[in-house]
């Protein structure tokens, strides 16, 4: 009996403890608002869980993100800076981290100071009242030294919410040694592309692409390249949101590719997966619509290696008019200050020159491992007369992305960028598996949309 | 006590024989006997309370909420379940798991059973490495089963296509729309059936040989003995592990989660309802809809349960 | 046959037992035994000879090899790969093994003693609220885990025990599956005549559980030793949601870590696939020995033969 009432008991105080410890959190994520700089700076606490050593006393930030090549920027940057020091963990790539950032902002704690986001999901976090907005932090101090694009994907409006890092400006690589073979060479525009495809194939080639529905990012950018414009936002108005999927520049895209499904002309295998590589080395695809950091991505998984060695170029994307090209993106990433940081002011200092100095930067492009988007690299005659590996020699950057990134124009996200993503992949699906047309798929997906935002408060204008 | 007893009696002894005492007044006994009760479930009861109940009745409270990303939070009170309930994605899932459950259990149970049985009945040396080989697939970390079976099932370079490359056919890929099913069943089933037949295994290896001596004495043959003396003996632990199976298979997560980059879009963000449920957690930022949807697979899975309990209630068991 | 000390049945145990040999059955039934096993041995065994085979691969070889999946490629790559998996990142992956053995020992020994004594408190005595409590623990793991991730966290935050090794072992302690199985092999291993019995000579309550249940329950406690063992060193979603350190991860989350790494965009060139596939079968070899070392243990068992 009286184990039982003191059973009781102690659940009863461990019931209110937790509750009202935090009644407020997982309904109030993100917690304190992102403030001038006029706010109150806390010294923040010793961070003792760190995967880097200290260089010296100063504050510490602490920082996740996952560059292959972070021990050395951490290190580059702490040895540079007696004000503050960073305090840095890899805790996972893409999904894996995002799913910590939304438990943490979910929780209203547990968040690191910085984190290293994609540029499409930064409104995903700061309508969610977690990400600082890093205009009264100097952000215009850096702003000079990007390209308008890359600074429009990390701005809404007049709000700067990340610093960029690195981007994947577009375009297309393709195989040498099946060009030859074959007597084909790189289309310039998406007719020409079509055609060449089909000429392959009645000459018995392989296919001339694949079209993954895996990858919604990048559909998303040939949509937008064709003129489509499928979100605006601005957060002066946080409640209102344009949403327009199924205008003719998006079907125009859909119907395309389901074209090219449709007479076999493209595979559809998802990308990233083992069979995909596996048939990118051995020459399944003759080209590979994609960004500047493919290379690296591929010659971590042993492409242009061995067989499949330097048998690959890059060309300029094609284009839907050739006297008016239109440049776009697919991925790159930023670093960004959220709210739960105690000394926001030490943090933006980290935001901004982390992997800005020049031996990070090196390193980075060097390595394959990012497309920098520093005007200050992307300018030096090192890195645009870079002649690639993997490219045989050429000069890649020169050719192709540099220009690519130069000419994009940027692209609004929408806090709802994720759920898009997911249906418009299964709407590729749908179109690989012939059960839609691309016109039906625009159509569908614009309704769904519109619904689910709706459904979470938009006022919507389609 | 003779053996013969021990053989005709096989329902478990799950009931403590207690002396009947009017409920006005339990004995000095019968309250010690409590308290000691009591005491030996303290430890767990504590850790189950504090990490699982509170963490619950917390999940619960936010269930009753609703937050759009555009407004606050607002009181919902059963709004969000009668949604999850007419949610197409949510009940598509249910619909799957439960057809999954049908198929995947009892074919899991009977593989797991026959080798549990097979094993206790021999003990040489090869014996033993097949158990070790049976149960080997449970202690390979999930992480790096979509590696594994991406490998296995590739349609480009996977053992299928290479044996099916001999006749100049194509191997049916195993993820796909029409196959997701039977691709997983396998790959549950590999990863899950020496889990299984360890417990069975276990259970049977209690039971007292000297049983199996007076029963062949008595002319039963190796099957009679299997089925009419082991398999009984071993009854609650088979129910337990239905159960569990029961719950588990409805709460299909990992392997469909794990499997979903291979899958070509086969495998959904709703493809079962846990997996739907984390999306909208952790990718759509839906947490209070997320809580409604697995508490409402919660009480898919309680009706399930009660309906397979209720009909198997005459074997009674350690949950009646 | 009455006991007339406590430490009595542990004797009858052993004598009833013999040498634990089983009569083996007719010669026709050991070829079909043998034949099913066989068959389903390979099953098993394929993937895990896959994984063995891949290992000795690098990532040219893995993703175009010359021999396909099952066979090994022109290069034997083993011992670079070995190489690579201890000293990529400074060797972090050795501070991974070392936090998994912890976790799945401390968690896995932990979980085990809760369970037993539970599974033995449901199974042997009759108390106030026991089916209450039963149906709550049953109706609790109804709802899936991933509703408690948040709540779980947001917990774990104002102790201020998230990113500890706290976060891993306290939620690893629960295992309600567990006291289940241990209610049902209690049950039936351990009779209440001879609890009666050793009460009826004066032992206390906790002298009649060490002296005279767990003995009995030897093989049952090494089964679920064995299976929390495995299950908090597989475990991937909870450390991971609980953890920012890198040098607090287990085994799982680090090869997440690099799976992540390696599919996405971001390998910068280093060898990553290799090491990952060794690192997996390198993390399995643990588990190999627990298993051989606690397998003898399921010899000389629960016995009902001790009351003769």
């Amino acid at each position: 009996m009286k184990r039982r009432k003191r059973f009781a008991g102690v659940m009863a105080l461990a019931t209110g403890l937790l509750l009202s410890a935090c009644a407020t959190s997982a309904n109030n994520s993100g917690g304190g608002a992102s403030g001038a700089p006029t706010e109150e700076e806390k010294t923040p606490p010793k961070l003792t869980n760190c995967t880097n050593k200290m260089k010296n006393d100063a504050p510490q930030v602490s920082v996740w993100a996952w560059y292959p090549n972070m021990p050395n920027v951490v290190d580059n940057f702490n040895e540079n800076h007696t004000d503050v020091q960073i305090c840095w963990n890899n805790v996972g790539e893409g999904g894996d981290e995002y799913t910590k950032v939304q438990t943490g902002i979910s929780a209203g704690k547990g968040l690191a100071d910085v984190v290293m986001l994609e540029a499409d999901r930064l409104s995903s976090f700061s309508i969610q009242n977690a990400l600082v907005d890093l205009a009264p932090y100097g952000a215009d101090e850096v702003k000079g030294n990007f390209r308008e694009g890359a600074w429009k994907d990390v701005s809404q409006g007049d709000k700067v919410f990340a610093i960029p890092v690195d981007g994947g400006p577009m375009g297309m690589i393709y195989r040498t040694d099946v060009f030859k073979k074959y007597e084909i060479t790189p289309p310039a525009t998406w007719d020409q592309y079509a055609a060449t495809a089909q000429k392959l194939k009645d000459a018995g080639g392989p296919h001339f692409g694949d079209l993954g529905s895996n990858v919604p990012a990048l559909f998303m950018a040939l949509q937008q390249q064709k003129g489509a414009v499928p979100f605006g936002y601005d957060p002066a108005k946080p409640q209102d949101l344009t949403i327009k999927l199924n205008d003719q520049a998006s079907k125009d895209v859909l119907n395309y590719w389901a074209d090219l499904v449709k007479r076999d002309l493209v595979d559809t295998q998802d990308h990233f997966t083992t069979d995909y590589i596996s048939g990118v080395v051995s020459g399944k695809y003759a080209t590979y619509v994609s960004a500047a950091w493919t290379p690296g991505y591929l010659t971590g998984a042993g492409v242009g290696k061995g067989s499949s060695k330097g048998v690959w170029a890059a060309a300029p994307l094609p284009q839907w008019d050739a006297a008016n090209p239109v440049s776009v993106n697919w991925g790159g990433s930023a670093f960004a200050v959220t709210t739960q940081a105690p000394n926001k002011r030490l943090a933006a200092i980290v935001a901004k020159g982390m992997y800005a100095d020049p031996a990070s930067l090196e390193e980075g492009w060097k390595k394959q491992i990012i497309f920098p988007l520093s005007k200050t690299v992307q300018d030096s005659p090192d890195f645009v007369n870079n002649k690639s590996e993997f490219f045989n020699g050429q000069t890649a950057n020169k050719d192709v992305y540099v220009p690519a990134g130069n000419a994009y124009k940027g692209t609004v996200y929408a806090p709802i960028q994720v759920y898009y993503y997911a249906q418009l992949q299964a709407q590729l699906a749908k179109i690989i598996n012939g059960k839609t047309t691309g016109d039906q798929a625009a159509d569908d997906l614009q309704a769904q949309i519109v619904k689910y935002a709706k459904s979470q408060g938009f006022n919507v204008t389609a | 006590m003779s053996h013969a007893t021990a053989v005709d009696t096989p329902s478990p002894l799950n009931q403590p024989t207690a002396p009947a005492v009017s409920p006005r007044r339990r004995s000095l006994n019968e309250r010690k006997k409590s308290r000691t009760g009591w005491l030996f479930i303290a430890p767990f009861a504590l850790v189950f309370v504090a990490f699982l109940i509170l963490p619950l009745v917390y999940a619960f409270y936010l269930s009753l909420y609703s937050k759009g990303l555009a407004t606050g939070v607002v009181f919902a009170g059963v709004k969000n379940y009668a949604t999850a309930f007419t949610d197409p994605s949510f009940l598509r899932g249910v619909w799957f798991v439960l057809r999954f459950a049908v198929v995947l259990i009892p074919v899991q149970m009977l593989v797991s059973l026959a080798v549990a049985l097979v094993l206790d009945a021999l003990t040489t040396y090869l014996a033993r490495f097949a158990r070790l080989m049976i149960f080997l697939p449970y202690a390979i970390p999930a992480v790096i089963g979509a590696l594994m079976w991406g490998f296995l099932y590739s349609p480009t370079f996977g053992p299928m296509q290479q044996l099916a490359n001999i006749f100049g056919a194509n191997a049916p890929f195993l993820l796909g729309p029409d196959l997701v099913f039977v691709g997983l069943m396998n790959v549950v089933t590999w990863q899950w059936a020496g889990y299984y037949m360890i417990i069975i295994y276990a259970a049977l290896q209690g039971i007292d040989s000297s049983i199996y001596e007076a029963a062949r004495m008595d002319g039963a043959n190796a099957w009679q003995i299997a089925f009419r003396i082991k398999v009984p003996m071993v009854s609650s632990a088979l129910l337990l592990i239905l159960v569990f199976a029961l719950i588990g298979t409805l709460q299909f997560f990992s392997e469909p989660q794990i499997l979903q980059p291979l899958s070509n879009g086969t495998i959904t963000p709703d493809f079962t309802p846990n997996i739907y449920a984390f999306s909208q957690a952790f990718s759509y930022a839906n947490f209070n809809y997320a809580s409604a949807i697995s508490f409402a697979l919660g009480i898919v899975v309680f009706i399930a349960v009660y309906v397979f309990l209720f009909f198997t209630r005459k074997r009674g068991s350690v949950f009646t | 046959m009455t006991t007339t000390s406590i430490d009595a049945p542990v004797g009858a145990q052993t004598t009833s037992r013999g040498n634990g040999r089983r009569p083996q059955p007719g010669s026709g039934h050991h070829i079909l035994a043998y034949l099913f096993l066989g068959v389903l041995v390979v099953y098993f065994f394929i993937p895990i000879w896959w994984l063995f085979v891949a290992s000795t691969k690098d990532a040219a070889g893995l993703f175009n090899g010359s021999s396909g999946a099952l066979w090994f490629d022109e290069t034997f790559a083993l011992l670079p790969n070995l190489r690579d998996l201890f000293t990529y990142n400074e060797g972090i992956y050795v501070r991974w093994v070392a936090n998994s053995l912890f976790y799945a020992i401390a968690g896995g020994a932990g979980a085990t003693v809760l369970c037993v004594l539970a599974g033995y408190g449901f199974a042997k005595f009759r108390f106030r609220g026991r089916r209450l409590m039963l149906a709550v623990l049953l109706g609790s793991v109804m709802v899936p885990l991933t509703a408690l991730v948040i709540p779980t966290f947001i917990l774990f935050s104002n102790l201020h025990l998230t990113d500890t090794v706290w976060a891993v072992i306290l939620p690893s302690l629960l295992n309600p599956f567990g006291v289940y199985l241990m209610q049902v092999y209690t049950a039936e291993a351990v009779p209440d005549e001879l609890l009666e019995a050793a009460r009826v000579d004066g032992a206390g309550e906790i002298k009649t559980f060490f002296r005279v249940a767990l003995p009995l329950l030897r093989p049952a406690v090494i089964t679920v030793l064995l299976l929390s063992i495995v299950g908090v060193w597989n475990n991937f979603f909870l450390p991971l949601a609980m953890l920012a350190n890198t040098k607090l991860f287990p085994i799982t989350v680090g090869l997440g870590l690099w799976e992540g790494q390696a599919s996405g965009n971001n390998s910068g060139g280093a060898n990553l696939w290799g090491i990952i596939i060794i690192g997996a079968l390198v993390s399995v070899i643990p588990l190999i020995i627990a298993f051989l070392a606690l397998q003898k243990y399921w010899k000389g068992g629960l016995s009902l033969g001790a009351l003769k």
